[in-house]
């Protein structure tokens, strides 16, 4: 079990994530948001670490409070956060709304491959994978 | 203008805190190298440089490129209030 501090005062649970590139690495604030299918990154952040829209696989469209936004997804070639690392790993690339914070949020196609328990008060996050025992029990 | 021109000279500071770095540069984002991170996957640092601030996210990546080729990692964080904001889907 890897425990993850956070800063409960924020109004955000935003954890410390690590994005590989070509040749680079970045470190970034990311929020954890349950209600996203996809981890997203905004694409200056995709541009910092030697991808172009032309690396992406598919267009995609998120239809938010303030409108559509136009996106692509990409694999990158690794994302860490929580404490466990993935290899060519999927994220959607747009941009959040204007004036946002933060480089983007860790959606479920992340936090899938585990358990995890937010501790608000602590400001911890304790993350393990998941196995076939705990999805049965 | 002159304020400007001088956010683009490349710097690197001396090793910053990160409420050094908060009240030095207050709600901006600023680009860090050489990051003391005791555990990894924590945000909490003894202390880093910073090598490029700005109000909008892109404006220390620009400020920061002189030293892309230096260091392997970066890290790009915002100093003010992280506020929320909806990213609710909307149900047609």
């Amino acid at each position: 079990m890897k425990i993850t501090e956070f800063d409960r005062t924020r109004d955000l649970i935003i954890v410390e994530s690590k994005i590989w590139g070509r040749g680079r690495y970045r470190d970034l604030s990311l929020a954890i948001d349950t209600a996203a299918a996809a981890t997203v990154v905004t694409p200056y952040v995709i541009e910092w670490i030697g991808y172009t829209a032309r690396d992406g696989t598919a267009i995609t469209t998120v239809r938010s409070a303030i409108g559509k936004e136009q996106g692509y997804i990409l694999k990158v070639a690794r994302f860490a956060a929580l404490g466990f690392v993935f290899q060519d790993f999927e994220v959607n690339v747009f941009d959040l709304a204007a004036g946002h914070d933060i480089d983007g949020l860790i959606g479920l196609n992340f936090l899938q491959h585990f358990d995890y328990e937010i501790r608000s008060i602590a400001g911890k996050i304790a993350v393990r994978p998941a196995t076939a025992d705990t999805a049965s029990s | 203008m002159v304020q400007a021109r001088l956010a683009d000279t490349p710097f690197i500071s001396e090793p910053l805190t990160w409420e050094q770095i908060c009240e030095r540069y207050p709600d901006e984002w600023v680009c860090l190298v050489e990051i003391d991170r005791p555990i990894d996957h924590n945000f909490a640092f003894r202390t880093a440089r910073v090598v490029g601030h700005g109000k909008h996210p892109r404006d220390p990546i620009m400020q920061a490129r002189p030293f892309c080729d230096h260091y392997e990692g970066m890290g790009h964080y915002f100093t003010g209030r992280v506020r929320a904001r909806i990213m609710g889907m909307v149900i047609e």
